[in-house]
């Protein structure tokens, strides 16, 4: 028994001192401390002289897969980026608040590390000038040829960025580098005139060119810091042009950023100490904000909106992004049918009682906040009804389309129509595949709900883990599937161009001649009414005879709570920029 | 038992190469791929699979991972931490060693209480301690750890303030409280349940009759005889779950923002990240066969009856 006691006891000071002693290597003393900056303060009362220091916490997502530049393709990731690096154009805030918060404003796109640029008469040369006080983090000058090296590392295919289509058809060779192979990145059509002028020729005219220059895959990059060094993102290699760099980075906790001291406007600078937190558990992450020790959070249980929203710090922002459904035009080959379960859902239930997060009721593909060259939303550019209802509000004149119930009386008789020409039998069980989530198991019931009492469709739902999920849809392996699109820039482009044949994300496999020859017009016109037409034009052509290969749910919206802060940015695209946040006392 | 213990590490390394080839087919046998997100293009994925190697042969692929793994490379993460090798995720950014931590704090506290208190209500069968107890475990082995995760976290750091929302590297005792009681309440209770049925078992046996004759007091009977014999189910019991138990959780690395390998085991899954997953994979599983090995020692030293070699080592 003594043995037995002695060999208890034994293990118990072997797990005792294991715990006690085993430290992660490269962990920060107290990691816990950027948390309780108050606690630090109170702890040093010798130096009261020293003005508090004034520390962000926020957390926007769990651990990045990445923050290299030409790597990243996350809104957290290109977040982290955006406060790090600074593009020829960057993203400033104007006086508008987005939403009912007067702490946050929205940006738009303004010189950053470019003085001033210039166009050529046929749009298609630009030259940067850059500003002549920009210096990277390590105090040597900021050139022209820190682009050139991160825009061929980006359309370069050994780098097997998930952006590397970006520049495809808008730079010169953009499309035969990556896409083809058939030429090297040297021949991309971007040049360093000299160290302080940039030059960047573009296939064809591009109405939105500008506002990509301020894009986070676009940011420069030092040549003798990345190239061989796989590991120059980490804190202790990382060169930036930005206002902050990356002192501290903890996988899976936390990223810690300080103010650049050589960053033109560094006395400008908020925070003096930037800490993204990466979680995510929603709980942990809700918690953590009611207890004071995150500032803002971006994430958080949809059961909790209401309540959060009463206390008063939740907001919601605008956010360019559609919720839709892909209707597989080989597995439901009636458009009737397509256009009969697009219009038989109750859009206004599903964002009111399923996602409760201010959501809008889509009306057509392009999302909301994307803008027309007049500055007109395009969604609702060219009727009230939008672009799924223009053309059957035309060629169903009768149809009340302004109400739920006359849209079902509409879907049923299309559906019906397409019975009776044979173009549909109603004993057919549509699957409908989803990825793992109680949101998207919701609203798959909802409008699963729909289709069966409205138009008494069999449908079965279905499903998946994220990856095997996508690699479904690939394969075209269903009968409907869902998928959000955020906008990459701010043209209808982003969304319209899906749904070209052959596209890869063309998962519904769409085809139309007239569609895809508007949308390669649209694509070499410089912005103005007649792209505005043809634009408009391609959308109604998706919703009208023959179409219908997607059914826009709803157009996404941007939450979050922040409290103690105020000068906050944002930009619909989904960036939250904390740069010259100063705290809301 | 020198012969023994090499045969089993001997079976131990073959028993790693089978599970290296399974966990491989299996990975690649689920539909996916590492690259594959929203706006993944089949080009991006092809030039992707190129630059990692996962364009060749399936069998080459195997054997590539045997030989590096036999140099020690564990290779680079594809997604994760896309460019980061495996071995410093799991080793020098202290994943391992935190679930680690976490486990064997929680393993001895489920030890040190459960035992305890399955002796205590054994030995006060029928009272109103032992009906308490027996409430209490019960309870204790139906709640979801994530739901005392939660509440443990709505009370002690949100509403009282007491403790820390964000335990992180577990470096302070205040932020280690939470998560060890969330992930080791279950097995204190259960591993309770286990002794208090196994030691009343025992204290019906003859011996023990014999040893109350003779006027042996209550304690020395409890702790010296029926304690010993009492504990062969208990260290059952504990062999799987002490590995299970400190390779983390998902559940309480998540709900208390622990950076630890049991989330991470989950997540690169997920998201097909197939040389973390063979990484972590095989140093788990080493775990569990070292854990195997050492319960069946463990066998040993509580029954001198039980024999591990045959007669002839």
């Amino acid at each position: 028994m003594k043995k037995l006691l002695a060999l208890l006891l034994a293990l118990c000071m072997v797990f005792s001192m294991a715990a006690c002693t085993s430290k992660p290597a490269e962990q920060p003393a107290e990691p816990a401390q950027p948390a309780e900056p108050e606690q630090t303060a109170t702890e040093e009362p010798q130096q009261p002289a020293e003005p508090e220091k004034f520390v962000l916490n926020a957390c926007i997502a769990s651990e990045p897969e990445t923050i290299d530049v030409s790597t990243i393709s996350s809104v957290d990731g290109s977040t982290y980026v955006q406060h790090m690096f600074e593009n020829l154009m960057k993203y400033q805030m104007v006086g508008e608040n987005p939403a009912d918060d007067p702490n946050m404003y929205m940006t738009e796109v303004v010189p950053g590390q470019a003085a001033s640029y210039t166009v050529s008469e046929d749009k298609t040369v630009y030259t940067f000038t850059l500003r002549d006080d920009i210096y990277w983090s390590d105090g040597k000058p900021v050139t022209a040829n820190d682009w050139v090296y991160s825009w061929r590392r980006l359309v370069n295919p050994e780098t097997a960025a998930d952006y590397g289509y970006f520049l495809d058809g808008i730079v010169k060779n953009a499309y035969a580098i990556y896409e083809e192979g058939s030429m090297d990145p040297s021949e991309l059509g971007i040049k360093a005139l000299d160290d302080k002028t940039l030059e960047i020729t573009l296939e064809a005219p591009c109405a939105y060119f500008i506002e990509m220059c301020a894009f986070a895959s676009l940011m420069p990059l030092r040549e003798d810091v990345v190239e061989g060094n796989d590991n120059w993102t980490d804190p202790a290699n990382i060169v930036v042009n930005g206002p902050y760099i990356l002192t501290e980075w903890v996988h899976d906790s936390y990223l810690k950023m300080v103010p650049n001291e050589q960053y033109y406007d560094a006395e400008n600078l908020g925070p003096d100490e930037i800490v993204w937190w990466l979680s995510d558990s929603e709980t942990n992450i809700l918690s953590s904000y009611q207890s004071g020790a995150y500032d803002f959070i971006e994430s958080f249980p949809t059961d909790m909106i209401e309540s959060l929203s009463a206390s008063g710090d939740c907001f919601i922002n605008p956010y360019v992004g559609t919720y839709y459904l892909y209707l597989n035009c080989d597995k439901i080959p009636s458009w009737k049918v397509r256009a009969a379960m697009t219009i038989s859902v109750d859009r206004d239930n599903i964002v009111n009682n399923v996602t409760q997060g201010g959501q809008v009721p889509a009306t057509g593909f392009v999302a909301s906040g994307i803008l027309d060259s007049t500055g007109q939303d395009f969604a609702y550019g060219v009727s009230e009804l939008g672009a799924i209802y223009n053309w059957l509000s035309k060629t169903y004149p009768d149809a009340d389309l302004t109400t739920y119930a006359g849209k079902c009386e509409l879907a049923k008789q299309l559906y019906d129509e397409a019975v009776a020409d044979g173009e549909w039998d109603p004993n057919t069980t549509v699957v409908y595949n989803f990825n793992t989530s109680d949101t998207h198991k919701a609203i798959a019931e909802a409008c699963g709900h729909d289709w069966q009492t409205v138009l008494g469709m069999n449908i079965t739902l279905e499903n998946q883990e994220w990856a095997t999920y996508t690699n479904g849809l690939g394969e075209h392996n269903f009968g409907v599937a869902r998928l959000g699109w955020i906008a990459d820039y701010n043209d209808p482009v982003t969304y319209l161009e899906l749904l070209v044949t052959g596209n890869a994300y063309n998962y519904g496999l769409y085809s139309d001649a007239s569609y895809d020859e508007a949308i390669a017009s649209a694509k070499a016109t410089l912005a103005g009414p007649d792209r505005d037409a043809m634009l408009y034009g391609a959308e109604e052509t998706m919703f009208s005879e023959g179409g219908f290969p997607v059914m826009p749910v709803y157009y996404y919206t941007n939450m979050y709570c922040a409290h103690g802060l105020k000068n906050m940015g944002y930009t619909p695209m989904g960036y939250f920029f904390m740069q010259y946040a100063q705290p809301n006392q | 038992m020198i012969i023994y213990i090499l045969k089993r590490i001997g079976a131990a390394l073959l028993t790693l190469l089978v599970i290296m080839s399974i966990t491989f087919f299996l990975m690649n046998a689920i539909p996916g791929s590492p690259f594959l997100t929203e706006k993944s293009t089949p080009q991006q994925i092809e030039l992707a699979n190129k630059k990692y190697g996962l364009d060749k042969p399936l069998i080459v692929q195997l054997k590539n991972y045997v030989v590096n793994y036999l140099k020690g490379d564990l290779g680079t993460s594809l997604k994760m931490q896309e460019g980061t090798p495996v071995k410093d995720i799991i080793f020098h950014q202290g994943k391992f060693i935190l679930s680690i931590k976490l486990g064997l704090w929680s393993l001895a506290i489920a030890v040190l209480i459960g035992i305890p208190l399955g002796c205590i209500a054994a030995y006060n069968r029928g009272s109103w301690l032992d009906g308490f107890l027996r409430v209490m475990t019960t309870v204790g082995v139906a709640i979801p750890t994530f739901v005392l995760a939660t509440l443990l976290l709505a009370t002690f750091a949100v509403k009282l303030g007491w403790l820390d929302t964000i335990s992180g590297s577990l470096e302070s005792a205040k932020s280690m409280i939470m998560p060890i009681l969330s992930m080791s309440f279950y097995y204190i209770c259960y591993v309770a349940k286990l002794t208090r049925t196994s030691m009343l078992d025992a204290i019906n046996q003859d011996y023990i009759r014999t040893a109350r004759a003779k006027g042996v007091k209550r304690n020395i009977i409890i702790l010296k005889h029926a304690l010993r014999n009492s504990l062969i189910p208990v260290i059952t019991y504990l062999g799987p779950v002490t590995a299970g138990i400190i390779t983390g959780s998902f559940v309480v690395e998540s709900t208390f923002s622990i950076p630890g390998l049991g989330k991470y085991y989950v997540q690169c899954v997920m998201s097909r990240d197939y040389p973390v997953i063979m990484a972590t994979t095989v140093v788990l599983s080493a775990l569990v066969i070292f854990m195997n090995l050492v319960v069946d020692v463990a066998y040993k030293v509580v029954d001198p009856r039980i024999t591990l070699t045959n007669k002839e080592d």
